[in-house]
């Protein structure tokens, strides 16, 4: 399964992504994809580092459909807002 | 490990003793169960005396002898663990120990204010710990409504000038 | 209700400061988050699934409306415009900053109010009965305890690293609307022969995994001995509580391994040194002092009149949400926050206004917060009930469904809980909105149902009529539905019917129930005095026969 690596932002809790350009980005549309179980490995020590650096806590990986979509509902939650308030987090923005 | 006594460095006039390893002249601290197996050759040695109780070990293993120790050492084997504070103060108020205790293992700087309430006088710090930081950790609350083993007045005491319940 | 003196204040103000810096140096790195983590969570903050969490104590689930103004404006300028009530009386915001949270705890000591350890291993908000001080079957008003327990724990340096979380509870009425059984210590306050108050402490109850009803281990403790009964029996807990494995180191697990005989008889000899010690002597003056704050506030002299009313709607309110008061003239009110096809529990920063200034004018400036998520007015004149609920009514908040179907008890689930396995809003929502019809409501009757998005049951739907808890099935969320909880003075907890369901299925298995119920009651029987007498049996085969 490919898969992307997430956290929380350490300044405001905001959900992030690892991005291509090592950036941590807000959408999940913008998150590198892992397609070998070797690069997501890898990914954590980047994970490790930006939590050293302050950046953001808890990295961990999850996994993804070849379409994009997070395979677990948590993340799916994660990735877009509360379910019972559509007028909040990321979708409110989309 | 650096140790701080009366939020100054101190030098550790202890040395720890294996299980097992032959006891040298001088100041040791021998394990609990060192101290329950050899208890008699240990309290005629003319040398301060330690033990070292373990997180998962009562003080009251030691009622009765704590006058044989100058040092009783509580360990932390992890910040969570909580099980010494409640040594400390048993140590404190009802084997009323008046030797030094110190706190060791993996204590957190936030956590030596409560430990010195519940009895602890000398902490094991992290090489680089300055004292500053000792001395404001340790005041950064002034009010405590528990009466414990430290000389504070609780609130109580403040309130009523009087005994405090708690 | 109790007011801060000065070195109440104090203590607040010292821990804003002190949590102030452990911010700044998580913030410069001084702190990992390993270590940070501990800290946080005693001025309970926590890091959820899609921003922090910061969880308000509310002592005892008591409020000013100065104080519920202030966390109205919490809502509005750190967060978004709401809050949610939770199942222990106190309140959450789901999206604080980090950096934004020393100036919130700041602003929350301006109004005698905190986060202090409202969450972490260490002593949890203190929680009571919601009509104390209105109910005439309470003996004392519980919050009086409640709040000589509330600083007897704060910052207890003995207490701050246990096994695991500890929360305790206080009624005093033999009515118990607390939930006293499902704590770890649960505490009934009642008076002897002689008239004197008498203390009975249960230790061992609780929720979550292994959800266990607490037993008596001190009885008829008297006043003065209270908290040293009590630092007994925590000094017991951290001392012989698991610590190798966080699911099994809840005080319950401890009186069920060793039993309840034997837990006595630990805390008893422990008791004894402590009384021996003297210094946790509870004296006159200080119960006298705190005692003060909860004197009854200046009822008037009227007589009980109900108002009668030609107003339907305002007429099935009357019935439901209003309850009877021990001074005449006075109603205690249930400000439903379980609108149809709502969330349960949360507020806008309107509302949160609004119940304020009604407290302000009809309830001696008090509001309390229920542990089924509900506010109450405890202290409205009647001749002012048609007042209030015009008021409540416009502002979405009068909903006729106190102790009913559609009253449901939901923890945030999956939508907002970093541990949840499942959503419970929905299901509640779904329930909810199939049961809408305010006749079939009165006609089913009181039914607590109480939903769970995982196994830690902050939802406490083991103690639910009906209990709902969430699981995840290879990837998919599914709900296992029990039957018979209760978390009154004959607490129970809920049997499991069978199989779960899926999301889509539950409002119709719930509806099957129903239908049971219906067939099988006597007359006067509440769905749980019906289940009690005929058993899961019936229930059990009529669902899974239709399902």
């Amino acid at each position: 399964m490919p898969q992307v690596l997430t956290a929380n932002r350490l300044s405001d809790g905001e959900v992030v992504y690892l991005a291509t350009d090592g950036a941590w980005v807000e959408r999940i549309a913008a998150a590198q994809v892992f397609t070998s179980p070797a690069e997501g490995e890898s990914s954590l020590d980047i994970g490790a580092a930006a939590e050293r650096e302050l950046k953001i806590v808890h990295a961990y990986l999850f996994d993804i459909t070849p379409a994009g979509k997070p395979v677990k509902m948590r993340e799916i939650i994660r990735a877009a807002g509360p379910t019972v308030r559509r007028d909040l987090g990321k979708q409110a923005a989309l | 490990m650096p140790l701080i006594k009366n939020a100054a460095f101190t030098e550790n006039q202890f040395v720890h003793v294996a299980d097992g390893e032959a006891l040298p002249q001088g100041n040791v601290i021998v394990s609990l169960k060192r101290w329950q197996a050899e208890r008699a050759g240990l309290v005629t040695r003319n040398a301060p005396l330690g033990v070292r109780l373990n997180s998962d070990q009562s003080a009251e293993a030691l009622a009765g002898d704590v006058h044989h120790f100058a040092v009783i050492e509580i360990d932390f084997p992890k910040f969570r663990d909580g099980r010494g504070f409640s040594s400390a103060r048993v140590l404190r108020q009802r084997l009323a120990y008046t030797g030094e205790i110190r706190a060791v293992g993996d204590v957190l700087r936030d956590q030596w204010l409560f430990m010195k309430r519940c009895g602890v006088d000398v902490f094991e710090v992290r090489p680089g710990t300055r004292l500053e930081d000792f001395r404001s950790a340790l005041a950064e609350q002034t009010v405590f409504y528990q009466r414990s083993s430290d000389l504070h007045r609780s609130i109580f005491e403040h309130r009523h000038a009087a005994t405090p319940p708690y | 209700m109790y007011r801060y003196d000065e070195f109440d204040q104090k203590a607040v103000d010292e821990r804003v400061v002190q949590f102030s810096g452990q911010v700044a140096r998580r913030l410069s790195g001084e702190l990992t988050e390993d270590e940070f983590k501990p800290l946080r969570l005693m001025n309970g903050l926590y890091l959820q699934l899609h921003a922090y969490m910061l969880r308000v104590a509310i002592p005892y689930g008591t409020l000013s409306s100065k104080q519920l103004r202030m966390l109205a404006h919490i809502a509005r300028k750190y967060d978004k415009d709401y809050a949610h009530f939770t199942t222990r009386q106190n309140l959450q915001y789901n999206w604080p900053k980090l950096a934004d949270v020393p100036a919130i705890l700041a602003d929350l000591a301006t109004v005698e109010m905190h986060a202090i350890q409202t969450s972490g291993n260490c002593i949890r908000n203190v929680t009571s009965d919601h009509f104390a001080g209105a109910s005439a079957d309470e003996v004392d008003d519980p919050r009086i305890w409640s709040e000589i327990i509330r600083q007897w724990s704060t910052f207890h340096p003995e207490f701050s690293y246990l096994p695991r979380k500890f929360k305790i509870a206080v009624t005093a009425a033999p009515r118990d609307r607390a939930a006293i059984k499902v704590h770890d210590i649960g505490i009934i306050i009642r008076r002897d022969a002689a008239e004197v108050l008498a203390f009975d402490v249960y230790v061992g109850g609780g929720q979550g995994r292994t959800p266990l009803i607490g037993h008596m281990i001190g009885e008829a403790v008297p006043a003065e001995d209270l908290l040293a009964y009590l630092e007994a029996t925590m000094r017991v807990y951290n001392q012989y509580g698991r610590r190798d494995n966080i699911y099994k180191a809840r005080i319950k697990i401890l009186v069920h391994q060793i039993g309840a005989d034997e837990m006595r008889r630990q805390v008893a000899v422990e008791f004894a040194e402590v009384k021996a010690q003297g210094a946790l002597a509870l004296p006159q003056v200080e119960i006298d002092r705190i005692a003060a704050y909860f004197a009854s506030p200046a009822f008037e002299t009227l007589k009980d009149k109900s108002p009668t009313t030609a107003n339907h709607a305002f007429g099935v309110w009357l019935e439901n949400n209003v309850a009877k008061h021990k001074v005449p003239g006075y109603a205690i009110v249930t400000v439903s926050l379980k609108p149809i096809g709502g969330i349960p529990g949360d507020a806008s920063a309107a509302q949160m206004d609004m119940v304020a200034s009604l407290a302000e004018t009809y309830s001696f400036d008090e509001v309390r917060v229920s542990h089924e998520q509900n506010l109450v007015l405890a202290h409205v004149r009647q001749r002012d009930l048609l007042s209030v609920w015009q008021q409540l009514d416009a502002a979405g908040l009068a909903t006729a469904n106190y102790g009913l179907i559609t009253d449901i008890i939901a923890c945030p689930g999956l939508d907002y809980c970093d541990l949840a396995n499942a959503r419970s809003i929905n299901i509640a929502q779904a329930i909810s909105t199939r049961f809408a019809n305010q006749d079939r409501q009165r006609e089913i009757g009181e039914l607590k149902l109480k939903i769970s998005g995982c196994i830690n049951a902050c939802g406490h739907h083991h103690v639910g009529h009906i209990g709902i808890l969430g699981v995840d099935k290879k990837g998919v969320e599914f709900y296992q539905i029990t039957l018979g909880g209760s978390g009154d003075e004959n607490a129970s907890v809920g049997e499991i019917l069978g199989p779960a369901f899926g999301e889509a299925d539950v409002p119709d298995a719930i509806e099957t129930l129903i239908g049971v119920y219906f067939a099988q009651r006597s007359p006067g029987e509440r769905f749980l005095d019906t289940y009690r007498r005929v058993g899961i049996q019936p229930f059990r085969e009529k669902l899974y026969a239709t399902h």
